[in-house]
């Protein structure tokens, strides 16, 4: 019985810290800093050096490809 | 580090009243103290916190709203297709990776200063929208063949321009989907992160394509010159949208796609009975051409379902009108009520939208019965005409924040006003031919100096005493009217602002020049003071 109640409250206690962590997270808008400072650049630099088919030089006509 | 400075920090302990910081905490700032300006950091809009709405707004909104939804956002992508799938699509497309994971600042714009009801009926409607914004481009990703997609779910998935209403598919809804080409790429986008729009416009004038038609056709072309658009779909149906430029952007995609297209145009001059033969036989149209292309049949009764269950959602609406026009006891926002009806109108039926309704529904009649005043500080009743700047759309929030303008309706959200028959065949495509021709920017905005005009009835019929006027300086049909509405307004007395925006691309007239415009309105012409002073001035010009 005891144990189980020691499980319980270790149980308790990580969702409690995880739960704070995530206020944390809410309330300092840390999630939108890192989505700005961090994610969004990496991924427009990913987005900017794609290669990428230049519809305008298909002749007109011409299938589109998915290569 | 600096250090802090003790005697300030006591000087400012004195000073406070213990039981007014209890009360801001357990119930929030009342509006006029509240200083959300304070909130943000320079140019980038991030909050330095989030706003304290007191112990029971701000955990309800940071459980069942922030935690909530970014839980349903991975339940959604699961559900739709899967993690990996979701990885490709963000991988190789712009307009996903970096519109989409800042969604939740989208939800913190719109419900800036939101309390209590009104808080939690407007966030359902920005939760329905994520899963069908979810919904779409995932269904994209399965059937896209440039990273992989299913063969045969690309052959059940038809595309067609996003100002084609959903419901011409209904009589195949149980053989095949259809996902509009630009609303998710495009639309959707600009009002989450309106940064990714402008890649596209700018491809666009790079070819040398003139810069003055509307930007939105100018953003459509450029996804398809920059190789942004997946390829779901073995057809697409087109429309000229709201005007000429659209037309043109149609030309392009039809040679950049190269696959077999419908053209399905709007008629200006809907109130024809003529008119309205010849577009419910274009409908016809394109029913055949489904029919040949995607080999489905036409099922009579798949259609009267959806449209039943459609007229349901359209009843539904009428009652909110009916609460927003009569009543204080609105729980939606400005920028909630637009969004959602042009989104649901326009998407057609779904399941989604009846699970939300009903939602509200619940919050509505508690407003209603128990007679909550859901925005106290309302000065002015405004109604919103024409068409909005997509990357402003939560100014609605901002001006009552800021001013104490509410902004009741808009004309977006008016535009669908019908419901469909389906007691024979001919009354739904007269029904179907008449809801295609009331389409976004194109019932009262481009429809005729009778329906552009419908302003007047609308202002009357929700209690208005305000108007916010749009003015999407490259829209060549509103530019046509703008002196015959400066005459009415003088005429009748009515007090309007012109909101100069250029519809998708900020760098026209920035939100701070919307604000500013605002703002002098309210002080010089109405003579009034802020609510919320530290709303007036602020740099926003990197913010999403």
């Amino acid at each position: 019985m005891k144990k189980a109640l020691k499980i319980l409250a270790k149980i308790a206690a990580i969702g409690g810290a995880v739960y704070a962590a995530l206020f944390a997270v809410f309330y300092f808008d840390l999630d939108g800093k890192a989505i700005f400072k961090f994610v969004e650049p990496t991924l427009v630099k990913h987005y900017d050096n794609m290669p990428r088919r230049d519809p305008l030089t298909r002749p007109y006509g011409e299938e589109p490809t998915n290569e | 580090m600096k250090k802090p400075d003790w005697n300030k920090l006591k000087e400012k302990l004195k000073k406070t009243d213990p039981k007014k910081l209890a009360r801001d905490f357990l119930y929030g700032k009342p509006h006029g103290e509240r200083r959300l300006g304070d909130l943000y950091e320079p140019k980038t809009g991030l909050y330095k916190h989030r706003e304290w709405r007191g112990v029971k707004d701000t955990f309800y909104y940071f459980n069942n709203i922030w935690l909530y939804n970014y839980g349903m956002m991975v339940a959604d992508i699961m559900k739709y297709g899967g993690l990996v799938t979701f990885a490709k699509g963000v991988w190789r497309y712009r307009w996903v990776g970096q519109s989409y994971l800042p969604v939740m600042h989208w939800f913190d714009r719109g419900l800036e200063g939101v309390r209590g009801e009104a808080l939690r009926a407007s966030a359902w409607h920005y939760r329905a929208m994520v899963n069908q914004t979810i919904e779409q481009f995932m269904r994209m990703f399965c059937a896209d063949q440039n990273i992989g997609g299913s063969k045969a779910l690309y052959d059940q998935t038809i595309a067609h321009d996003e100002t084609v209403w959903g419901g011409v598919f209904y009589p195949y809804r149980d053989q095949l989907d259809d996902i509009p080409l630009q609303m998710i790429p495009y639309f959707v986008t600009c009002h989450v992160n309106n940064h990714t729009v402008l890649n596209y416009i700018d491809a666009t004038q790079s070819l040398g394509l003139p810069g003055d038609p509307c930007p939105m056709c100018q953003a459509e072309c450029g996804l398809m010159i920059l190789d942004d658009e997946p390829d779901f779909y073995p057809a697409f149906i087109t429309t000229n949208e709201a005007c000429d430029g659209s037309v043109a952007t149609s030309v392009i995609q039809d040679w950049m796609i190269n696959k077999p297209l419908y053209a399905m145009p709007q008629p200006m001059q809907f109130d024809d009975p003529l008119v309205q033969e010849h577009c419910a036989k274009e409908i016809e149209g394109a029913f055949r051409f489904i029919e040949e292309q995607m080999g489905v049949e036409f099922h009579w009764s798949e259609l009267v379902k959806h449209v039943e269950e459609q007229n349901e959602l359209q009843r539904f609406e009428w009652e909110k009108w009916d609460v927003a026009a009569n009543t204080s006891y609105y729980p939606i926002t400005g920028t909630a009520q637009a969004l959602y009806r042009i989104y649901q109108s326009q998407r057609g039926n779904r399941k989604i939208w009846h699970d939300t309704d009903k939602r509200v529904r619940k919050i509505l009649e508690k407003c209603v019965e128990q007679k909550i005043d859901t925005f106290p500080l309302t000065r002015h009743r405004v109604i919103a005409w024409s068409c909005a700047p997509l990357y402003y759309s939560h100014w609605c929030t901002w001006a009552y924040n800021c001013w104490g303008l509410n902004c009741i309706i808009n004309m977006d959200s008016l535009m669908f006003d019908m419901t469909i028959r389906t007691d024979t065949y001919d009354n739904m495509l007269l029904d179907f031919a008449r809801y295609h021709e009331w389409a976004p920017m194109r019932r009262m905005a481009v429809g005729g100096l009778k329906h552009i005009f419908e302003l007047w009835e609308n202002m009357e019929k929700f209690h208005c005493d305000m108007v916010m006027m749009y003015d999407q300086l490259q829209c060549k049909g509103m530019q046509g009217v703008h002196g015959l509405f400066e005459d009415e307004f003088r005429a009748r007395d009515i007090h309007a602002i012109w909101m100069p925006h250029a519809l998708p691309d900020k760098r026209t007239v920035s939100r701070e020049e919307i604000r500013r415009i605002i703002n002098d309105y309210m002080f010089t012409v109405m003579q009034e003071e802020p609510l919320d002073p530290s709303l007036l001035e602020f740099d926003d010009s990197k913010s999403w």
